[in-house]
This record gives C-alpha cells, structure tokens and sequence, in this order.
C-alpha cells in the first residue's frame, strides 16, 4: 500500500480533506445562523444552544477530518459530473417556478425534457412523445382520480373543443370514476 | 395475556378486512411494488413519491396503504436486485449475490419464488412478535421520563454509528449535521427563528419529506446517471416460479434463522435491520456444507437474508409504535407520513386508538400474504418494466417527485428546496458521508431537544438526572460501550467485513 500505482504526489485522503471541509462550512453556516440566539443557562436552555454547540462539534469533527486525511491514506475525491446535476436539478427548479404559472401541462413536459438531457443517450423524439404522454398520464392520476389541488392548465391552452369534448366523454365514464373514486376513498 | 393478543389481533383482523382497507392494503402493496421496482428507487423515495396518493383517506386506511407501499417497495427491491443486479437500497444489497448468479442460471422464477415465501413466512412471525411485544413495551414506555428517552435516542444513534458504512467520526459528524437541520425553524419554546437567515419559508422547519425526498431520490438519480447505464437485466428465462421439493429442504433452516435473525435485529434502535441480511447470509455460509456455492446461485443464500430483510423490515415498526421513536430511515419518513394524517406516534397510540394500532398489525400480516399472491403471477409484468431504458426512466422519476412533492403542501418552494437537498444529498456522498444517518439524526434530534430540555427543567438544570434514573444511565453506559467498541480495531475490522460481503 505504500506505493500507490497511480503516482499520486500526496499520499493523504481528498475524501476525508474535503469532507472536514464541508462540515466546516456547514459548522460556520450553523454558527451564524444561531450567532444571536440566547443560549441560556441549563435549568432553562436558550434556543442557541443546541445549534452552537452542534456547530463547534461538526467543526472540531471538520477539523478531525481534515488532519486525518492529510496524515493518513485513502481514496482520491469522486470526479463531480457537472451535467447530470444541472439538467436533473434544473428541470426540478424549472418545474417550481412554472407549475404555478403553467400548471402541470408546462411544468411537466419542461421537467421531463430538461432532465433528459442529463444523460448522452437521450433521443429527442422519443423523449418529446414520452412527456406529452406522461404528462396526460399523470395529470389524469392526479387530477381525476386522486382530486389533488394541482393546477392543470391554467392558461387554458388546450383549444375550447377539446375541453369540452374532454367533459363530455367524462361525464360518461364518471360513472366508472366514481366507483373507482369510491372504492378508494369511501 | 394470550388472550388478550387474541382479542386484539380479531380487533385488527375486523378493522383490516373491512372491503375498504384490504382493497387499500392491495393497492399500496401494488404500487409500492410498482416503484419500488424501478432500479435505484429505495422505500424512502418510494414512499415520499407516493405520500400525497393517500392524502383524501382517513387516517387508517391511509397508515394501512402506507405500510402496504412499505413493504412492497421492499420486495420490488428484492426483485430488482435479482433480476438486474442493481440493490434497490442497503438490504437487498445481498441478495445480489446468489439471487442474480440465480436469475443467470435460468432459476429467476425459483429465486423471486423462495424470495417471496420466505418473507411471507418471515412477516407472519414478526407480526406475532410485533403483537405480543407491543403490549408489554408500550406499559414500558409509560415508565421513560424524558431523560429516558433522551438516552434511548442517544443509544439509537449511537446504533446508527456503529451500522454506517465508512468511519466512525464521518458517521458521527453526519449525523450530528441532521441534528443541526433539525434546529432550523422557529424555536417550540421561545418562538424564536433560528437558522433561517429570515426566509420565512422555513419558519416552519424543514420537511422531513422534502429533505428524505432530496438526499435519497434525487441524489441517487444524479448518481445512477454517472455509471453507465449497461443493466444486467437477466435474458434468460425466467423459469419455474415454485421451487420444488429439493429447493424446500434446503430453504426451511435458513429461512428460519433469517427471520430471528430479521426480528431481533429489526428491534434495535439506529437501524438494526439493516444488518439482518448481511447478519443471515454470514451466518448461513459459515453453517453451508459446501461454502463454495456461495455466490454462485445458492438458494440459501437468497432464502435467509430475503427472509431476515423482511423480519426486520416489520419489527422496525414496534420501537415506533411502542416509543415513538422511529430506529431508521423508512421509520423517520412514516413519522412525517402519520404527522400529515394528524397522528402522533407513541405508546398513546395502542391505548387511544386501539383500531388504528392492531388494524395496521393485521394489515402488515395480510399486505404480506398479497404480496405473495401480487408478485408470483405479476413477475413478467416487473421483468418486461425493468427493461424500459433508464434514460426514460429517470425524467419519469423526476416528475413523479416534483408532483409528489409539491402536492404535499402546495409549495413551489419546497420543489425548489428539494433541488437544493439533492445538490447536497450529492455532496454528502461524493465526500465520503452516508446520508440515512443524516435523515435518522434529523428526525430524532427535534425529539432529543424537546426531552433534553424538559429533563433539565425538571432536574433544575442538573445533569445528573441523566445518571441518577438507572433506566436513563444504563441507556447511556450501554451507549458508550456501543461507540467504544466501535473504535476499537478488532470490532471495526469485523465490522467492515460484515460489510465487504456486499463487495
């Protein structure tokens, strides 16, 4: 183990170095969060206590880390991917701010989209049939049969004729809806 | 006594087997399943995924549809881990091993077969166990005064260290990071905000939901989306699904020491089930004739850790429902679940609503035995889902968690605040951190504080409340014995052998 075949110029562990250095950051964020807080005394204890004292221990363990990674060996750090994180989170992100605008009509098919494009073997057409499907298919679950409060389309996009043939073929089925309806929520 | 267990599972068996609930215990055991088959989807993003689906129910037709999803994303774990190899999360990681060389053998039907009889078995006996412990430990429970409990959560984390994976100050501080998330929000006690930089969004405190939601179902899609995509999904076929007469014989022990094995374990505070599997797979290769077998497609070695996984995966339910003090994970995200549908989890429970108590008992017992008649004949229907490419997958996925997500309070922000979670959920792990002690350490250190502070109030500010009650100092000693013996470097080889297994 003392030669490590890939010629690392230092021996320590960047895991346990980078680690000590994101608990220290988080330790500092804690701290200062808590900076004003009462810490109070122990027949009664002031909010600050515990998210100071938590604070100092995360940072001594930071610490700890940091001295062990650099005295000891162990594993290089992980190469950080930058576009599965992006696309992934950003279609998140882009799906928080347009659900409320654009209801799950936008926010779907945009969410969709957008994190495939974190992976390299996404193919665009079947990507765009996949939303749209999907989109339906869950704002069908959802809506219809669960009754959950999320806004469908709230520009109204789909065309006047739709909606209205949509309402009719509802009405129906709403007979089987209401007894699937009633099977589960009864 | 035996009586009273009688009278108490027919009260169970009559919530249960109402039309309502079976038919909701069926459909969360289905759905459960459903997504749970998804390769690198665990329980924990299962569940969040799911909750809002149970929002329009009451309140026990909703905890008996919880538990039903529970335990069928564990089994679409086990399912996923033999017919492509990839672990759903940390316990099926064993089955892995014998359950794939299986599936490579053209014996899939025989592994997902002894699979499924073998938890069936393995969640009749921890029902019986859940049913007759739960009585004498929630009498218990009315003994703890807080700084009991203090220390019993103190034992459970201390647990929790000890299980982790990795070292033992990483494990530490981790958790120690959930507590401090734990604070965030507006202080019970004297109403002041802390941690929240004046965002009123989080005044509140953070969502269990949408931090369980962050760390372990976007962070694993962003680590999924790293290895290549190349999945094993067996070809061959999948072949008979009952296992025959030969199969029987050498599946009855392991599953019987697998499912004591599951049950005790499963018992422990800081997420003692998880070790069953590995527990039960060592244990069945140091017994096996030939040892050799091992790796190469043994039933053993599919029977006993499938059956101690679902031992444990149930008797995790009793330090929850008994104490309210939930000992993993899965356990944290159904004290948010109970908290939305407005119970507290607790020995109140058992004496104020006795239906719900033994009504989700029975409906354990009985999701078990759907499971059996669900999985067997619906094995082509998982196989044919597992070959959908993950590149589809996944954007699924992620809608399915933005809706789950924002359904839970109609919040755009928490959408946002779980994109957040799973940038950080992604950190923890690239630094070499494991984040369910984080979700364990978060759930239980809001409990820690409120005890914390009411033990010292009550002692005037002294510590020695915490030595002078001898259930709260034997809590304690054992505490401390427990993180000693993890340091020291025998254990800690033993400990990272238990865990190489898996490698």
């Amino acid at each position: 183990m003392s030669q490590s075949p890939n010629r690392r110029p230092w021996a320590g562990s960047a895991v346990d170095v980078a680690g000590g250095l994101f608990l220290l950051a988080i330790a500092a964020l804690g701290y200062l969060g808590g900076f004003n807080l009462p810490v109070g005394h122990l027949s009664g204890i002031g909010s600050g206590l515990l998210p100071k004292t938590l604070a100092v221990l995360i940072a001594a363990f930071g610490i700890l880390l940091i001295v062990q990674g650099l005295l000891g060996q162990g594993p290089a750090l992980e190469r950080w991917a930058i576009r599965g994180p992006f696309f992934v989170l950003g279609a998140v992100v882009l799906f928080a701010l347009t659900i409320r605008w654009g209801g799950l009509l936008v926010a779907g098919p945009l969410a969709v989209v957008m994190s495939s494009l974190g992976s390299d073997d996404t193919r665009p057409t079947e990507i765009a049939i996949f939303a749209v499907a999907l989109t339906l298919l869950s704002g069908l679950l959802f809506k219809e049969l669960l009754n959950l409060p999320i806004p469908f389309d709230p520009l109204g996009l789909i065309p006047n004729s739709l909606t209205q043939a949509y309402a009719g073929a509802k009405a129906g089925i709403a007979g089987l809806f209401a007894a699937l309806k009633g099977a589960i929520t009864r | 006594m035996t009586f009273d267990l009688i009278s108490n599972l027919a009260l169970g068996l009559a919530v249960a087997l109402t039309l309502k609930n079976l038919w909701l215990c069926f459909l969360g055991c289905l759905i459960g399943t459903l997504i749970g088959v998804l390769p690198g989807v665990g329980p924990i993003a299962t569940i969040t995924m799911l909750l809002p689906i149970t929002f329009g129910i009451d309140p026990v037709g909703a905890l008996i549809m919880l538990a039903g999803i529970y335990y069928g994303a564990q089994y679409g774990g086990s399912t996923t881990a033999i017919l492509v190899n990839i672990p759903g999360e940390a316990t099926s990681v064993v089955t892995t091993l014998d359950g794939h060389q299986m599936a490579k053998q053209g014996r899939a039907g025989v592994a997902l077969g002894i699979a499924a009889i073998g938890s069936f078995i393995a969640g009749c006996v921890a029902t019986i166990i859940i049913s007759a412990l739960a009585a004498p430990l929630t009498a218990m429970a009315l003994l703890f005064g807080p700084a009991d409990y203090f220390a019993l959560m103190v034992l459970g984390l201390m647990f929790a260290v000890v299980l982790a994976r990795g070292s033992v100050p990483k494990a530490i501080a981790i958790i120690l990071v959930g507590i401090l998330l734990s604070t965030v929000g507006t202080d019970l006690e004297s109403g002041e905000e802390r941690l929240t930089f004046g965002w009123t969004e989080i005044s509140d405190g953070l969502d269990v939901a949408v931090l369980a939601m962050g760390l372990f179902g976007f962070a694993e899609i962003l680590r999924n989306l790293e290895i290549s995509q190349a999945r094993d999904v067996v070809r061959s076929a999948i072949g008979n699904l009952l296992p025959n007469r030969k199969d029987f014989a050498q599946s009855a022990a392991p599953i019987a020491r697998g499912t004591l094995i599951g049950s005790i374990l499963g018992l422990l505070p800081g997420n003692g089930a998880v070790l069953g599997p590995f527990a039960s797979y060592t244990i069945e290769k140091k017994l096996a004739a030939d040892p050799t077998r091992f790796g190469r497609g043994a039933i053993e070695g599919v029977a006993g850790p499938e059956s101690a996984n679902n031992a444990g995966a149930q008797t995790a339910f009793i330090p929850l429902l008994a104490l309210g003090i939930p000992p993993n994970a899965v356990m944290a995200l159904m004290v948010g679940a109970m908290t939305i549908h407005g119970i507290v989890p607790g020995p109140q429970i058992m004496t104020k609503q006795p239906n719900l108590f033994w009504g989700m008992i029975t409906s354990m017992w009985i999701g078990n035995l759907m499971l059996l008649v669900i999985n067997l004949p619906l094995i082509g229907l998982w196989v044919r889902f597992l070959k959908v490419p993950y590149r589809l997958m996944f954007p699924a996925i992620i809608l399915l968690c933005c809706i789950g997500i924002y359904s839970i309070n109609n919040s755009p922000v928490e959408v946002l605040m779980t994109a957040g979670f799973g940038l950080f959920g992604y950190a923890v792990v690239k630094f070499g951190f494991e984040p369910a002690p984080l979700l364990l350490g978060f759930v239980l250190g809001r409990l820690m504080e409120e005890k914390l502070r009411q033990a010292l109030v009550i002692s005037r500010g002294s510590f020695m409340t915490f030595i002078d009650r001898p259930l709260s100092a034997g809590l304690l000693v054992v505490s401390v014995i427990t993180i000693v013996l993890a340091v020291l470097p025998a254990i800690r080889k033993g400990r990272e052998e238990v865990f190489q297994e898996a490698d």
